[in-house]
């Protein structure tokens, strides 16, 4: 099969037939079965936060930080869900990874899942765009193929939520058997689910499910794995990137102007060879004409005789 | 392994299935028109119809701004054609005074601001829109402003709309911050679903790894931090009024007045629309709690919903309706309170009997789910200048 005419084509947002997702589906899987929960990635690499569906942002992501024919990437999960385009988002990466193995790594979120997706859109966008579920189904097997997280020359940990009470060492997360679905428990769960937060130890967020976790934590991990920074996605922030904890730990944002109307920028985190971090602030694709186009939705207000 | 088995299916389960078809496109409708961008407002007249359409658009950039409406009505005046309404913000997309109505286009982008505002006799209505809070705006709001809150995921702390009553300088006001300071800071006693097999899981895990290999004791299993992580709140509006006013004026409490739904239901032009989020949280992918405020502002009359939309998935459904209403004419305000809860399963229960597409979709619609949960709290208050 044809890589770089099917990236075109999802570049320009058209159609790709059930049979072709279904070939790019099994291939991916077969790659990654191959690959540990936490890859190893070498420096300069860029790191990406969550996506969320926004094809046309993702694009400028590329276009803004080198483009996968040129540098290597670590995206940090949640490609799918809240956007339009969590199809062509997902396929793009994909092909890129069948193209470019060695130059993208790609780390599970929460929403690479079969339950999250039905609620929160992926679901919903493939039964509109194919009439029926295959798609989807063949989406979500990759996802449970998917990495936990990645290690970038032995001192940056990426993941998309954050650390687990059970895992001490990077090691550890090695021994999870995690071609599943993400379960509602346990370590795997933990590092999609948990946030940051100004606690002393870890905490039980009050919905009664989920750990914060705070400095104290995020310092020893980084002790324990002689490492010196956590990099995560997960949670919304207006600038692009927010460091936390004197630095040991910071929040990705790569989804501009969120959910099409949150007026957020995106950011992306470049770790060069001597570790040093440099961030690329990017925003959204514009609107044509101020009133939304075929791509870019806005959020225009729709008149109607409430009562 | 399963996945393989489910590899092996992929193929045999290709086929397009017309009742999966259909639920689809039904299920498409109800979620996800809310979310594709409308591609037409409602019409304005054409500009042959209304000749002032065209001195409007000319005027526009280089009059003053006072002076674009200067067709000023006194509020006696026969009210059939003539417009008695005025539009004071140069930046106001062209009204139905010139042909079409005021629907303030919100530009998702930063740094803009839109603060477009319209003015019927004693009565001024604006609206304000901005981009979520940034981190400094945040970093206030977390340290000081609201002490003790986790805050929601996204915060239009910036939106707001205020209904003026300019001649005795009373002020009803829809904002985020009043709105959040609501929220109590204690436990709200609401669980997610899996809390119970999350819990017992970590505790399990505790006691058998009790040799240093898990981190976690009995403390962690605790909420340190209570609030009410689902947000929700009784905001009724902020009133304000200046001081300098000798006479005070309060809602009268009166449960036996309604709202003139007659009068609402009928087709009078819409002057001004406007429709915002102050705050919407996801509950880390739980449900959804948003806080939205619309308002429509017709020739003789206003109506304004605040609405409080609690979702917790396979746990509850609260909707907590505010509407004001306000009679020009009359100088009467009406507010009224509703609140409708219920259990999930006993809203999702409602739904199968009706329908047979995906019925979650429904509990995703406020209006399904208002006329499909129990009235639990009715008050309502009425002021009169
Ligand atoms: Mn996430």
């Amino acid at each position: 099969m044809d890589l770089d005419k099917i990236i075109s084509l999802i570049r320009q947002g058209k159609h790709i037939h059930e049979e072709t997702v279904y070939t790019l589906c099994l291939n991916a899987q077969e790659l990654l079965i191959n690959e540990a929960n936490v890859s190893k990635v070498d420096t300069p690499v860029t790191i990406c936060g969550d996506i969320h569906g926004q094809l046309h942002d993702l694009l400028t992501l590329f276009d803004k930080s080198g483009g996968v024919e040129n540098s290597r990437y670590i995206f940090l999960g949640d490609f799918v869900d809240r956007g339009f385009y969590s199809l062509e988002s997902f396929l793009l990466l994909l092909c890129y990874k069948l193209r470019y193995p060695d130059r993208i790594s790609l780390i599970r979120g929460n929403h690479e899942t079969r339950q999250i997706t039905k609620v929160y859109g992926f679901y919903d966008e493939i039964m509109r765009k194919y009439g029926n579920s295959n798609v989807w189904r063949y989406c979500c097997e990759v996802f449970d193929y998917l990495s936990l997280g990645a290690v970038i020359d032995n001192k940056i940990f990426c993941v998309h939520g954050g650390l687990s009470p059970d895992i001490n060492t990077i090691d550890e997360i090695r021994d999870i058997d995690r071609k599943q679905e993400v379960p509602h428990e346990g370590a795997m769960c933990d590092l999609l689910w948990s946030d940051p937060d100004e606690v002393m130890t870890w905490s039980l967020s009050p919905r009664g499910a989920g750990f914060l976790f705070g400095k104290n934590e995020v310092d020893n991990f980084l002790y324990k794995n002689d490492i010196e920074l956590i990099t995560r996605a997960h949670q919304l922030v207006m600038e692009g990137y927010k460091e936390m904890f004197d630095g040991g730990l910071v929040t990705v944002w790569s989804a501009p102007n969120y959910c099409y109307r949150c007026g957020n920028v995106a950011a992306v985190l470049r770790i060069e060879d001597d570790l040093s971090r440099n961030y690329t602030i990017f925003d959204a694709v514009q609107a044509q004409n101020g009133v939304g186009n075929a791509i870019i939705p806005t959020k225009k207000v729709q008149m109607d005789y409430f009562l | 392994m399963a996945n393989n088995e489910e590899n092996r299916d992929i193929r045999s389960r290709q086929g397009i299935n017309t009742i999966i078809v259909n639920s689809a496109r039904n299920m498409h409708m109800k979620t996800v028109n809310a979310r594709i961008p409308q591609k037409s407002t409602p019409q304005p007249l054409s500009q042959q119809q209304n000749p002032q359409w065209n001195n409007f658009m000319v005027n526009r950039g280089t009059q003053n701004t006072s002076t674009i409406h200067q067709r000023f009505k006194s509020p006696l005046a026969p009210r059939t054609q003539s417009t008695r309404h005025v539009c004071n913000n140069p930046n106001n997309p062209p009204c139905a005074h010139c042909g079409t109505t005021i629907i303030p286009s919100p530009k998702a982008f930063m740094p803009l601001e839109d603060n477009p505002e319209i003015i019927i006799n004693n009565w001024k209505i604006s609206t304000k829109k901005k981009p979520i809070l940034n981190s400094v705006e945040l970093e206030d709001w977390e340290n000081n402003k609201l002490k003790g809150l986790a805050l929601p995921e996204m915060i239009f702390g910036n939106n707001a709309i205020t209904i003026q009553n300019i001649e005795k300088d009373w002020t009803l006001q829809f904002n985020t911050l009043d709105a959040l300071k609501m929220v109590k800071l204690e436990d709200s006693g609401i669980r997610v679903s899996y809390s119970n097999k999350w819990l017992d899981a970590k505790k399990n895990n505790a006691t058998k790894n009790s040799n240093q290999k898990s981190d976690i004791d009995e403390s962690s299993l605790k909420i340190v931090h209570n609030y009410d992580w689902t947000y929700t709140t009784e905001y009724k509006g902020t009133i304000k009024q200046n001081s300098k006013d000798s006479v005070e004026y309060n809602f009268q409490r009166d449960d036996e007045v309604q709202l003139p739904i007659d009068k609402l239901s009928r087709s009078d032009k819409i002057l001004f629309f406007d429709d915002m989020i102050l705050f919407e949280d996801e509950l880390a992918d739980n449900g959804i709690s948003v806080l939205n405020c619309k308002i429509r502002v017709m020739d003789e009359r206003l109506l304004l919903l605040s609405r409080f939309f609690l979702r917790v998935d396979d746990v509850l459904i609260r909707v907590i309706d505010t509407r004001i209403y306000v009679e020009f004419d009359e100088n009467i305000i009406i507010r009224e309170f509703k609140k409708y809860e219920d259990q999930y399963s006993s809203v999702l229960s409602r739904h199968r009997l009706s329908h047979s597409y995906d019925p979650k979709a429904a509990l995703r619609d406020s209006n399904w789910v208002v006329a499909n949960s129990p009235l639990v709290t009715r008050e309502c208050e009425i002021l009169k200048f």
